[in-house]
């Protein structure tokens, strides 16, 4: 028989790809000028502290190299976006308040529909701000604070101003650089100690216009003992223009806290994800990342633990599926920073159609973390020639009392494992559509169950037959 | 030599963090004050040559093998340079059909010490069994680069590294499996173990695998930590105090790679002076 | 005899232009048991992987006939939904995919109908009971981690659900111990009825204790060198395969 090669669908995009007809109110011109971030400070009417961090950042994003690893950056062409579309809009409280283009957007998302079930919280930003934010009275009244970035500016400047860009400083990257310059929208989340928030707030982000960047910045703050599942999805239609989302995600977690941060990342192929995400985890806390990657053209994407109390604990979670034209670079880092910490890395990736799926990533045991334990997972399949899968992990340990396992593979759906299947009467289609759903499997079992079924959805399993 | 002006001697495949040090491989300018001593070998066809190069000194060193289809390498390098010669070495082969390499290496010696290893299995059926052991202490610093490309269809990549890190040494080891597009039935196995026994060493592991062909078999494993606690806890329970099982222990890791040297009298000076080292530390 | 369910008529088949079945001719009619026996490498796991369909081997020449059809030009998973069943000497490890996720797809893709989770899970409960395996068994993913005692009741487990006109055991008791051998014969005499068959590859005698054989066939170098009764099977058990390998040479 000839080598069969397997051939699975693109993932179902239509849902996504309806652009809609909203007109920005405002919409900044192309490009990054002293005065356009000015323009964009004044108009969100930062403080003067804001406004300065902004101007910092934008000089450290002239002065940094674009990085010297990882994807092809070069069609990225700054003057050509726009960093910030304001919608037609203003925040409301009620979906019914939000204009119907934008709520048609995440009506057909199943967003409202998911907030009535499954949410506690729900807030929506479309393009550059948040349009949509609420969250269960009970919650506020347990001290529960869950609103948008710009609102918590007003209202809860203290907290914000000490913890904005701290664990990713301007300096951290070019693209942290120029997210600290023209920020806009995102969420923040406060759980007071001792709190457990026993359902999932989610965010929703939707970049709507051609051309245009996303900035959006979360922060979330769980305090002492408490606990928190945060879940954040991206969508954008396409385009053929290159459109930009370098994001930026904040995390404390303080002693004995637990938090879980879900992401399905499905921007539209034309985006460029270059998005920072950095969790401290303080002495017997818990991050939890679940993390999906499907769209994009190009995606640089790996969240970072930082380990910094005794007991401190970090599991990631993550699948990646590369098609045609992707190029997606995802992984995680770790460091251990002191005793008896621990992480546990697991990762599935899958390339198809020409599309590169990397695996990177780099821990890092510090001298004096004693008993730090770190296991990491990665197996990638790849359902054909054309296309590439590269593992890239390195780790760095510098403490004898310590533990690192790291295991890989690299291979395809083996005939013979399709030949058993096809032996007790499957279809050859239905067994590789098996074999590939077995393969992220685990991955699929993490994820918030609405979740797990729109990934079971996406990744269509079209099979092509293969003929003698 | 921390003073001394440094080189950079290669770069790793892929390049990753800049902060996890790991991109580039760095050697002493010292070691290049002498032009490299230069080696090229060509195997015919059908026909196999081992050969033994042991380095005792300051050096750079360059080695090119060329295989002949069917042709068979067995190619041993040992470096037991005394403490504070900085060295660096290059070994590149080429493998036509069905050729073999077999590579053992032995790092006990060199501070700087650069050791690369490039092989091409550019033919059909062609095969690389790559094993090496390395014992670093005091203020050694072991940087090793190896990289195995696998182009050839139904090509066979074995690497096996282990090793022991005491007093403030530090090591990076990058291993790169790299199959080509075309490579079609191609397998590829890598794995790494490391035992550190001081809390001051540093050792830094990038097993990186690459793939452009689907139908292949990669995999790798690397584990860095400890000595295996219950291995230790049954030899003392023998009556061999800690440091003898230590000893003990690191030798057994050493054996599978020193079992491969033809040279009984070679082996028996690389094992004397690792539990010599083992015995200091 | 009862009616042929499986006619296998002068088959040739390798591996890559190998020849290993140089010629080979066998009749199971339903409601029989046959045994087929031979030194190793001569043939006998190729001719239930030819029969099975497994894409490494080629046909050379010959045909086989199951109840009634071309078997040959059948692609694997259709000659499973016909009634063949093939337990595996090594079964392939699939992770994520558990045992009773592919005993209901196996079993919806032969009926054409959707299957209950809960009437399922009911007669699998009656299989699982039969073969001494807990519950958990059926939400476990398909032979990983398994060991190889366990991998065969999981075979066994498959026989009964799925309910094949013609089960092909291929060494499906070697490597366990005695309590394990009666589990799996227990399990392989609840399967067979008047309406189906076995063709079994073993070397074990015990396992046959429990059934009555209807035929013994000896391969050698891919041939069929001899066909009887039970009574061969303790012939070889006692003086091996000398005698055949003479008449051979």
């Amino acid at each position: 028989m000839a080598k069969s090669k397997t051939y699975i669908e693109d993932i179902e995009r239509t849902l996504y790809d309806v652009r809609d007809e909203n007109r920005p109110r405002f919409r900044s011109g192309t490009g990054l000028s002293e005065e356009i971030v000015r323009d964009i400070s004044r108009r969100k009417q930062d403080p003067a502290w804001m406004t300065e961090l902004r101007l910092a950042s934008l000089a450290v994003y002239h002065e940094t190299p674009m990085p010297a690893w990882g994807p092809d950056l070069s069609s990225l062409d700054m003057d050509r976006i726009a960093t910030y579309v304001q919608p037609d809009a203003v925040m409301a409280g009620r979906w019914e308040d939000v204009p119907e283009e934008i709520r048609g957007a995440f009506d057909r998302l199943g967003i409202p529909e998911a907030e009535k079930e499954s949410l506690a919280g729900v807030g929506a930003q479309y393009d550059s701000e948040v349009v949509y934010h609420s969250i269960q009275s009970s919650l506020t009244k347990q001290g529960v604070i869950y609103t948008d970035m710009e609102t918590a500016l007003r209202e809860h400047e203290e907290i914000v101003r000490e913890h904005f860009m701290k664990l990713v400083p301007p300096r951290d990257h070019k693209f942290a650089a120029l997210h600290g310059a023209v920020w806009s929208g995102g969420s923040f989340v406060y759980v007071p100690a001792g709190v457990e928030v026993k359902i999932p707030l989610q965010s929703y982000f939707r970049l709507n216009a051609p051309g245009a960047g996303q900035f959006e910045h979360t922060l979330i703050i769980v305090e002492k003992g408490a606990s928190l599942h945060f879940i954040d999805g991206c969508s954008a239609p396409k385009y053929n223009v290159t459109n930009l989302h370098a994001g930026c995600v904040e995390l404390y977690v303080r002693e004995g806290a637990r938090l879980r941060y879900s992401t399905i990342e499905n921007w539209s192929r034309n985006m460029m994800n270059l998005n920072t995400k950095r969790a401290l985890v303080e002495a017997g806390g818990l991050i939890e990342w679940v993390s999906g990657s499907f769209g994009s053209r190009v995606s640089m994407l790996y969240p970072t633990s930082i380990l910094s109390g005794e007991g401190a604990r970090c599991e990631f979670t993550g699948v990646t599926f590369a098609g045609r034209g992707q190029h997606l670079d995802t992984g995680a880092t770790v460091l251990h920073a002191a005793p008896r910490t621990s992480s546990v890395i697991h990762t599935r990736s899958i390339s198809k159609d020409g599309g590169a799926a990397v695996y990177r990533s780099g821990v890092k045991i510090a001298a004096g973390a004693k008993g730090a334990k770190c296991s990491v997972n990665c197996d990638s399949l790849m359902l054909d020639d054309e296309s590439r899968s590269d593992t890239i992990p390195v780790m760095d340990v510098r403490e004898d009392d310590a533990d690192v396992g790291h295991e890989a593979k690299i291979g395809r759906i083996s005939d013979e494992a399709i030949y058993y299947l096809t032996s007790r009467g499957i279809s050859e289609d239905e067994a590789r559509a098996m074999i590939v759903r077995g393969f992220v499997e685990p991955i699929a079992k993490a994820l918030p169950l609405e979740y797990a079924v729109e990934m079971n959805n996406l990744i269509n399993l079209e099979l092509e037959g293969a003929r003698r | 030599m921390t003073a001394e002006k440094e080189i950079v001697y290669d770069r790793i495949p892929v390049p990753t963090w800049r902060w996890l040090g790991v991109n580039e491989v760095r050697v002493p300018a010292a070691v290049f004050r002498d032009a490299p001593i230069q080696r090229l070998v060509t195997i015919p066809a059908g026909e196999t040559r081992e050969m033994t190069v042991v380095c005792r000194s300051e050096a750079a060193f360059e080695f090119r093998a060329e295989l002949g289809p069917e042709a068979e390498l067995r190619l041993t390098r040992v470096r037991l340079s005394p403490e504070g010669t900085p060295c660096a070495d290059k070994v590149k082969a080429t493998l036509a059909e069905n050729a073999r390499l077999v590579y053992t290496a032995v790092e006990l010696g060199g501070d700087g010490a650069a050791d690369l290893l490039d092989v091409d299995l550019a033919g059909d059926g062609s095969r690389a069994d790559v094993a090496a052991f390395y014992f670093a202490d005091g203020r050694q610093r072991l940087d090793m680069n190896y990289r195995i490309r696998q182009r050839g269809k139904r090509t066979d990549a074995t690497l096996v590294v282990q090793g022991g890190l005491s007093g403030e040494a530090e090591k990076n080891f990058r291993g790169t499996l790299d199959f080509a597009r075309g490579a079609a039935g191609s397998a590829g196995r890598e794995r790494e173990t490391v035992a550190l026994l001081s809390p001051k060493a540093v050792n830094r592991s990038a097993p990186l695998m690459l793939s452009g062909e689907a139908e292949v078999d990669g995999r790798h494993a690397t584990s860095v930590g400890r000595l295996d606690e219950e291995k230790l806890f049954y030899l003392t329970s023998r009556g061999l105090s800690p440091a003898d099982a230590k000893r003990l222990i690191v030798l057994a890791a050493a054996a599978p790679v020193l079992d491969r040297l033809t040279d009984g009298a070679l082996a028996d000076e690389i094992r004397s002076q690792i539990e010599g080292r083992l015995s200091d530390g | 005899m009862g009616e042929n369910l499986l006619a296998v008529r002068d088959l040739r088949a390798g591996v890559e232009g190998k020849e290993i079945l140089r010629g080979v001719s066998l009749s199971v009619g339903k409601g029989e048991t046959h045994v087929l026996l031979g030194p190793n490498g001569s043939g006998k796991t190729t001719l239930m992987n030819v029969l099975m369909g497994h894409p490494r081997y080629e046909v050379y020449e010959g045909n086989a006939v199951f109840d009634g059809e071309d078997l040959l030009s059948l692609p694997t998973h259709e000659r499973a939904r016909r009634g063949l069943f093939l337990s595996f000497q090594t079964p392939e490890e699939i992770p994520g995919v558990t045992v009773e996720n592919m005993l209901r797809t196996a079993r919806q893709a032969a009926t054409g109908k959707k299957v209950g989770i809960a009437a399922f899970r009911k007669e699998m409960a009656a299989a699982l009971e039969i073969l001494k395996m807990d519950g958990d068994w059926a939400g476990r993913y398909l032979n990983v981690g398994f060991s190889g005692g366990e991998k065969k009741r999981t075979e066994i487990l498959q026989l009964l659900t799925l309910k094949p006109k013609l089960a092909l055991l291929d060494e499906t008791d070697s490597g366990l111990d005695v309590d394990a051998v009666r589990v799996v014969s227990n399990g392989v005499s609840a399967f067979r009825t008047a309406e189906n068959a076995c063709l079994i590859i073993t070397h074990n005698a015990h396992i046959l204790s429990s059934l009555s054989v209807d035929g013994v066939h000896v391969l050698l170098d891919g041939r069929i060198v001899k066909s009887g009764g039970a009574e061969l099977v303790e012939e070889i058990g006692a003086r091996g395969y000398a005698r055949f390998l003479q008449a051979e040479g």
